[in-house]
Parts: C-alpha cells; sequence; structure tokens
C-alpha cells in the first residue's frame, strides 16, 4: 500500500534520512523507534508532504497506492490528506487552535472534505466521533477549547478528528509519550482496535520501545537517519543480533528487572 | 523502615490548599506523613496533577504548606525566615524536569556549577575553573565543558550538569523532579546510574519524582503512591511487582509497557481519568475507578494502615 524506496531527505542540502525503505500492507502496523535526532519524525512527515523549514526528498520515491506522492500538487495533498492519510501529533492540543473550540474545528475539517454537509450534520459526526473514541458527553467536549481539556482528552480529539474518514494509513508521531501511563494505555488499547476495526495501517514513531513491542507487527530501528535494524516485532524484542538494538531494549526499564541498589 | 539509617527529614501531616474560584479550596496535598532516609531514595509516583511535585517543592523551601510541619534535623523549615532559610538551603538542593530550563542560557557551564558555591563564599573567584573540571568530572563529563554554553550540550549531557549542580553544595538531600522523563531511554539509563553511584559515594538522600514505577523501582528504597493529593501505599522499593496492595498501584502496574509482556495479552488499566481534585469525592479518592469498590468506599475516608513494618496502604479491603 504505500512504499517507501531509498528514499534520502535533506534540509538545506545536508541529508537527515539517508537511504530509507520501508513497505507496508493493508492493516499493518510498523513503528519507527529510535533516540531523539535520528530522523524519524522526518521519515513520517515526509510521506504527508509536510517536511519543515527547507527539508526535500531528494533521491527515492514516495508511493502510496501505486501514485508517487512526490508531485503532487497541493489540489491533490489536500484531497489526500485528512481523508485517506491522516496524522496525530505528539500533543493534540497543540495542533488545534487555541482560540477556537473543538467543535468549530471539527465542522471545518468536515465541510472541507466534504462539500455539501450542513453545519447541524458536520457537528453531529463530530459528536458520533468522539463517541466512538469513548469520550462520552461529546457535546460538551465539541463546546470547550482544547486548554479545557485534560491531555488524555486531546489526544482522544485528535485521534477522533484523524479517524472521520477511516483513512487507509494512520501516521502518529509520539501519540502517546506526553501521556500518563495510565492513560497512554487507553490510547494504545484505542489505537489498536482502530487496526482491527477499520483496517488502518499505522506507522508509529515512538521512542517507548514497551509500546513499540506491544502494538506492531514489524519494527525499524533508526539511528543517525539511517536504518539500523529491522525486522518482525517477535525476532526483534526476543533475538535480536543487532548490538544497538539490543542495547536500547537492555535500557528500558520494567518490573522486576535490574535493580541498582 | 531502616532502622539503622539515620532519618534526616520528616514531614507531618503536610496539607496544603490553593483557594480556587467559587470560594472552592483545592487541596493539592492532604495529610502526609513521609521521611527521607540518609543515603536512601524516596520515589513518589503518580499521575500528573496528584500532588507530587507540590509536595517536594515543600522540601525545598520553594512553597509552603498551608498545614504541617516539616522537619529537618528537628528543625522546621516551614517556619524559617532570612538568613536561617539561606544557609539551610545549602543542605537540601533539587534537580528539575528540564535543565535547559533551569539554566541562565547567558553563563558557562563553569559559572553555572560554581555560582551555588559563590553565592556561600565557599570558593574563590579563581579557583572556579578548577571546581567546575572536579564537578564535571564527578558527573562523567570532560573537564572542557565548563567553557561551554548550555545550549551546545545534548539533553543528556545537560542534566549532568545540572547534578553537579545540585552536588557541589554537598547537600544531604536531592529532590529531583522527573529528572529523567525528557531523556533517551539509554540515556536516562545512564543518568540512573550516576545517580546511583553519586548517592552510594557520597551518602545523600533523594526524593525522585516519577510517573514510571518500572524507572523508580529499579533504585528507589522505598516508594509512595500518591493519587488525588492523598498517599494511598508506601512500600519498600524491590518487590513492588510482587506486594503492591493498593488497587491503584496495580493498576499503574497493569498499565506499564515492557519489552518482556505478553503481547498477546490485552493490557489492563484502569478505565476513565483521575478526577478533578476541586471535587474529590468524599470517602475513598480513587472510588470512582476502582474495580473493587465497596459500599463502604464512598462513605469513609480510607487511612495508611500498616500491613508489614515497612508496607502501609490506605484501602478499606486491608
Amino acid at each position: 500500500m504505500l512504499e517507501i524506496r531509498d528514499v534520502t531527505i535533506s534540509y538545506h542540502g545536508m541529508p537527515t534520512v539517508t537511504d530509507f525503505s520501508l513497505s507496508l500492507e493493508q492493516g499493518q502496523i510498523f513503528s519507527l523507534v529510535g533516540e531523539s535526532g535520528s530522523g524519524k519524525t522526518t521519515v513520517i512527515r515526509a510521506v504527508l508532504g509536510l517536511l519543515a523549514g527547507g527539508g526535500k526528498v531528494t533521491k527515492g520515491d514516495i508511493l502510496f497506492e501505486g501514485n508517487s506522492l512526490l508531485g503532487n500538487t497541493s489540489e491533490q495533498w489536500r484531497a489526500l490528506r485528512g481523508r485517506d492519510i491522516s496524522m496525530i501529533f505528539q500533543d493534540s492540543g497543540a495542533m488545534m487552535n487555541p482560540t477556537k473550540r473543538i467543535g468549530s474545528v471539527f465542522v471545518e475539517y468536515i465541510r472541507t472534505h466534504e462539500k455539501n454537509i450542513s453545519k447541524k450534520e458536520a457537528w453531529n459526526k463530530g459528536i458520533m466521533m468522539l463517541e466512538r473514541m469513548r469520550l462520552a458527553n461529546g457535546d460538551n467536549i465539541m463546546r470547550s477549547y482544547p486548554f479545557q481539556l485534560s491531555g488524555g482528552m486531546r489526544q482522544r480529539v485528535g485521534i477522533a478528528l484523524a479517524m472521520t474518514y477511516q483513512p487507509k494509513l494512520l501516521l502518529a508521531d509520539e501519540p502517546t509519550s506526553a501521556l500518563d501511563v495510565t492513560t497512554q494505555a487507553q490510547i494504545v488499547r484505542q489505537m489498536m482496535e482502530l487496526r482491527d476495526e477499520y483496517g488502518t495501517s499505522i506507522i508509529m514513531v515512538t521512542h517507548n520501545l514497551g509500546v513499540a513491542a506491544y502494538m506492531s507487527d514489524y519494527i525499524v530501528v533508526m539511528k543517525d537517519g539511517k536504518i539500523e535494524d529491522e525486522g518482525n516485532r517477535d525476532v526483534m524484542i526476543m533475538e535480536p543480533d543487532n548490538s544497538y538494538t539490543k542495547s536500547l531494549l537492555a535500557a528500558v526499564p520494567s518490573l522486576g528487572g535490574v535493580r541498582y541498589v | 523502615m531502616f532502622e539503622n539509617d539515620e532519618m534526616i527529614l520528616e514531614t507531618k501531616h503536610v496539607t496544603r490548599k490553593f483557594p480556587a474560584s467559587n470560594n472552592r479550596t483545592l487541596v493539592a496535598c492532604d495529610d502526609i506523613n513521609l521521611k527521607l532516609y540518609k543515603g536512601k531514595t524516596l520515589g513518589l509516583v503518580g499521575e500528573s496533577g496528584c500532588g507530587k511535585s507540590t509536595f517536594m517543592r515543600f522540601l525545598v523551601a520553594l512553597d509552603k504548606p498551608t498545614e504541617g510541619k516539616i522537619l529537618y534535623r528537628g528543625k522546621d523549615i516551614t517556619k524559617m525566615k532570612g538568613e536561617e532559610l539561606r544557609q539551610n538551603r545549602q543542605h537540601i538542593q533539587m534537580v528539575f524536569q528540564d535543565p535547559s530550563g533551569s539554566f541562565n542560557p547567558k553563563m558557562k557551564i563553569r559559572d553555572i556549577i560554581c555560582e551555588p558555591l559563590m553565592n556561600f563564599r565557599k570558593i574563590k573567584a579563581g579557583e572556579k575553573d578548577a571546581v567546575a573540571r572536579k564537578y564535571l568530572e564527578m558527573v562523567d563529563l570532560p573537564g572542557e565543558f565548563a567553557n561551554r554554553y548550555p545550549h551546545n550540550m545534548s539533553g543528556g549531557q545537560r542534566q549532568r550538569v545540572a547534578i553537579a549542580r545540585a552536588i557541589a553544595l554537598e547537600p544531604e538531600i536531592i529532590v529531583m523532579d522527573e529528572a529523567t522523563c525528557a531523556l533517551d531511554v539509554s540515556v536516562q539509563k545512564t543518568i540512573i546510574e550516576l545517580i546511583v553511584g553519586l548517592q552510594k559515594k557520597k551518602n545523600i538522600a533523594i526524593g525522585f519524582i516519577a510517573h514510571d514505577l518500572g524507572l523508580i523501582q529499579s533504585f528507589a528504597h522505598q516508594i509512595a503512591v500518591m493519587y488525588l493529593g492523598n498517599i494511598v501505599e508506601i512500600l519498600p522499593g524491590e518487590d513492588i511487582g510482587e506486594c503492591a496492595k493498593h488497587p491503584y498501584t496495580q493498576a499503574l502496574i497493569h498499565s506499564i509497557f515492557d519489552v518482556k509482556m505478553d503481547f498477546t495479552k490485552q493490557i489492563e488499566c484502569a478505565e476513565g481519568e483521575v478526577p478533578s481534585p476541586l471535587d474529590v469525592p468524599v470517602g475513598c479518592p480513587f472510588q470512582d475507578r476502582c474495580e473493587a469498590c465497596m459500599e463502604i468506599c464512598s462513605r469513609e475516608k480510607p487511612q495508611l494502615i500498616p500491613l508489614t513494618e515497612e508496607h502501609l496502604v490506605a484501602c478499606h479491603r486491608y
């Protein structure tokens, strides 16, 4: 479904990610793990054409359902983004306009993608999506500002927005790292249900190896802009070959694990 | 607990109330009694907004409790003022979550590390370079870093500088507020190893705030679990996995993602969210999310009762 072929991404001529390849099928969950600055976010931003500040794909190609994404016009991007490919950010609160209520963001989003839908219908569709994401009291949330919601609720709103059109591909950039452990567990469970219900493929960027191991079918370990190691989840976690992967796994704190005192 | 170790700090019935709108009050910390022992680590865990940072700020006298006492070597630090308070700050130091936010960006690392020493006139200006190098080496950084600015360093290196600054005055207690949660796991591991090494060498008492139970159990001697301003369980660090009793502690344990877990099993987690601290329910604070909630839980607030000498739990089931 999505194929990234030998992609090199540069910021102002400096290659940040080199020779990155990945191929994803419908319903699969991939994780990109690695330390900060290893280029994980750059890769998924490139898929959605959202490279920040002068970033460019200088080599290779990104194919979504057989069509290259790199030559897309802004019209084509607009049709694709938020419909076939959606993204969840680390803090969905920061993504939303702080001076607008959730409802007005939601209605604007729906009416951008569906031209002949009334405001009322869009509002109700928003509430329905929120309730699917287990946010009871949808009407109340639609009337709230982002800052009035807790981090976990904001993240659920972000997922509800992203899932409105049941995208084929969901890109998630550290979706749980700003959350408490209990909320993180709830969000992880919901993201896995998305795959089961809608067959959504997910590429997740995370530095939490525990979450990556639990959720994904396939794990890609990145280091300094290159793929350091990759493989099926069970192989990567149970019997890793690569010394860098091993050291990352050993650093994950676990209950009943290493004690220093 | 730790009979052989010297107790240096004790909090007695510490309560902090903040005034809120419409004549309501927000109880951020409710009757907290904890002890810090020489050379031991107390880990404080809980979700955001449960009052853990508020509590730790009392220890460094950045804020004062509404009620209760904080005794450092028998003296109440909440009553201290002026020069006495200033002198007392030498003994209790703090490391913050975001080191870049707690440094002056225009100061060189040398000046950052030596500032507390200069403030207390422990060293002369001419000795700064040598002293800064000594402390940088103590936290496994090259001495040349003394000439750098904070923005020339990575997050892990900055956190090491923050630790160097905290130990410069040879304090007895260091409070660390989520000191590793902004770092990568591999860097986090090395920082924890550094902290544990320094603690052994210098016999420092550490108060460590975290929300990751897996991390905290790797080096805390004693763990206190906090929920909505209340301590719900205090237990020894080594066997939290097996002997945690309080339903909230168990919920925290179940929601840990571990690379050694069974991936086919549904992850269990406490449903719902923490209620607003403005309307804490009467009775047990955890009743709305508790699976084992009984009738008594909505009437009476459970008190901390000892199960063993080292293990206290506030739950009506015990």
